[in-house]
């Protein structure tokens, strides 16, 4: 688990960070976002130590990021800018292989792992292992970006603004691949961003900040149903509200009984989705399918719409 | 082979036959000459000579370029960077000196020969590879360091893993750009008798004999042309890598 506690950047007289506190589970995505100098890249470097915090602490598994030596620390979490910072005068694999090879593994155990990252990221190591950064196009280069952040296991990867170099179409693949690997590998993950998009399509939990402070840390259905205060709801958007807590709910929640033509939805897949569908179709309902694919009900418009406003 | 490849090849084999057998060449200069006067450079071996000269250049680039280099690191760190106005005016003074003007004063100080060339081309030496090694270093993408930092490479890490690396094929068109300059300039070097390829000038000079100034002129510009064209080839080698400047190199 991963205490921020009391976290303060001062420059001067200016306030970037004020007071900050917030617990990141294992094993979940959170999301910082903001509008532009709201401090939140502050923040995030304040975890790794890039900004020393004028006051406050960090604690990792319970250990004080203070007491272990900077390098040491940064060998530990994962790290990936925008723009990602790939070093152009080295190959992907070499790009990968950065941290493995600061703490001095040996080659086959380096290259063992570059390998497996190659093929999770979908990567084919014979076709990219060996090309350059300059050869590769920005859906690539963030993939390895992202790839050489988690090289060495970190117990915690931070992101900034990690799309942001991305157009739209790319941006949210990229944006689904990440969930599926962060699922797959139970990692920790800090990602700041000013997308509010981004930050419910991505985060388990999310925090706004605003002006150095932090408004409101919750998930993105309390932030839909509560928002903290006034500049939180604007944030979230008034007009959206509906269609974003559709989003969040899997159809399995709007679930009934009984029978309908079509072709069946997937019970994973969100409300949004399925009241895309209706209203393209014209249809009422839905069939719904598991995972084998075998009918286990139906979902209809009425049921959705349910669900697209606050619970009394 | 390409043409450029087939027109080196040529001047090398040129160059190479002219200083190892210059009488077979005696034909070509036999119309510049007065009657009797020889034709081909007669006081010692071209080979020899020309071997010295690159010797001379050779130590001195050697040396500029490890004072020039270190002194770039140096004053692009943070602990450096209140030094970076004084060595840049010091190795302007460098530049701005005349080399006869630094023999003239080395003589008296280190004698004749070798020495007062070596210290003359030094310093001249200096400025274009300081000036490139902080060009370089200081280009460097600043994602690049950023992401260094964040993994966590310590200051000498980033210095050799990253920095350097990148800055290579510019610190390296600053060495070439000095090698030309001495290669040059080392043949002055011989009115403080350094060996070299000044001689073969000097003493057409004093014989008004214009074939040994054009044979001392021809050998020292080809070999000016080869080493320009070979050092732009490592360049390039080195440039290809990071995916730019590839039109930049000539």
């Amino acid at each position: 688990m991963i205490e921020i506690d009391r976290l303060t950047k001062r420059y001067g007289a200016t306030l970037v960070v004020e007071d900050v506190s917030f617990n990141v589970e294992e094993g979940t995505l959170t999301v910082v976002v903001g509008t532009s100098g709201a401090g939140k890249s502050t923040l995030l470097r304040m975890i790794n130590r890039l900004v020393e915090p004028s006051a406050g602490r960090v604690l990792i598994d319970g250990e004080d990021t203070r007491t272990i030596p900077e390098d040491e620390l940064r060998h530990r979490i994962g790290y990936v800018i925008q723009g990602y910072g790939l070093f152009p005068h080295r190959n992907v694999a070499d790009n990968i292989a950065t941290v493995p090879r600061l703490l001095r593994w040996d080659r086959k155990r380096i290259a063992q792992r570059v390998e497996e990252l190659l093929d999770l990221f979908q990567l084919d190591p014979a076709e990219f292992a060996h090309k350059f950064p300059h050869e590769l196009s920005g859906g690539q280069q963030q993939r390895v970006g992202v790839a050489r952040a988690l090289a060495a296991r970190p117990a915690l990867l931070l992101m900034d603004e990690p799309f942001g170099a991305l157009d739209a179409v790319i941006r949210s693949k990229a944006q689904d691949d990440l969930i599926a690997i962060q699922r797959r590998l139970g990692a920790t993950i800090v990602l700041v961003t000013h997308d509010m998009n981004e930050a419910f399509h991505l985060g388990d939990r999310i925090a706004v900040m605003d002006q150095a402070r932090l408004l409101q840390y919750a998930t993105p259905a309390e932030l839909l149903m509560r928002p903290a205060d006034d500049f939180v709801e604007r944030l979230v958007g008034t007009v959206e509200r509906p269609f974003r807590l559709l989003s969040l709910t899997p159809v399995r929640e709007a679930l009934e009984a009984g029978h309908a033509e079509g072709e069946p939805i997937a019970a994973s897949e969100s409300l949004h989705d399925a009241l895309s569908r209706l209203l393209w179709t014209g249809r009422k309902a839905l069939p719904v399918a598991d995972s084998s694919g075998a009918i286990i009900g139906r979902v209809s418009v009425d049921k959705i719409l349910q669900h697209g406003r606050p619970l009394p | 082979m390409t043409a450029t490849s087939l027109v080196r090849l040529i001047a090398f084999l040129l160059l190479a036959a002219f200083i190892t057998m210059p009488q077979g060449f005696a034909f070509l200069f036999e119309p510049l000459i007065a009657p009797g006067a020889p034709a081909i450079y007669n006081q010692g071996s071209l080979l020899v000579l020309t071997l010295q000269h690159l010797r001379t250049v050779c130590l001195a680039t050697i040396a500029s370029t490890v004072l020039a280099v270190a002194l770039g690191i140096f004053v692009t760190r943070p602990s450096g960077a209140e030094f970076l106005p004084l060595s840049r005016s010091l190795v302007n003074i460098g530049q701005t000196f005349p080399p006869i003007a630094v023999l003239a004063i080395a003589v008296p100080l280190v004698g004749f020969g070798e020495k007062p060339t070596f210290i003359a081309l030094f310093l001249y030496g200096l400025l274009p590879i300081f000036e490139n090694t902080l060009t370089g270093l200081t280009q460097v993408s600043p994602l690049a360091l950023e992401a260094a930092r964040g993994m966590g490479m310590n200051a000498r890490q980033r210095l050799v893993q990253v920095e350097l690396p990148l800055a290579l094929p510019v610190i390296l068109a600053g060495i070439r750009l000095s090698v030309i300059i001495s290669l040059g300039t080392a043949t002055i070097g011989s009115t403080v008798a350094a060996k070299g390829l000044g001689e073969v000038i000097i003493a057409g000079l004093q014989s008004n004999n214009i074939a040994f100034v054009l044979q001392g002129g021809l050998v020292v510009a080809l070999l000016a042309v080869l080493i320009h064209d070979g050092l732009g080839l490592v360049e390039r080698v080195a440039a290809r890598k990071l995916g730019r400047f590839l039109n930049e190199v000539p």
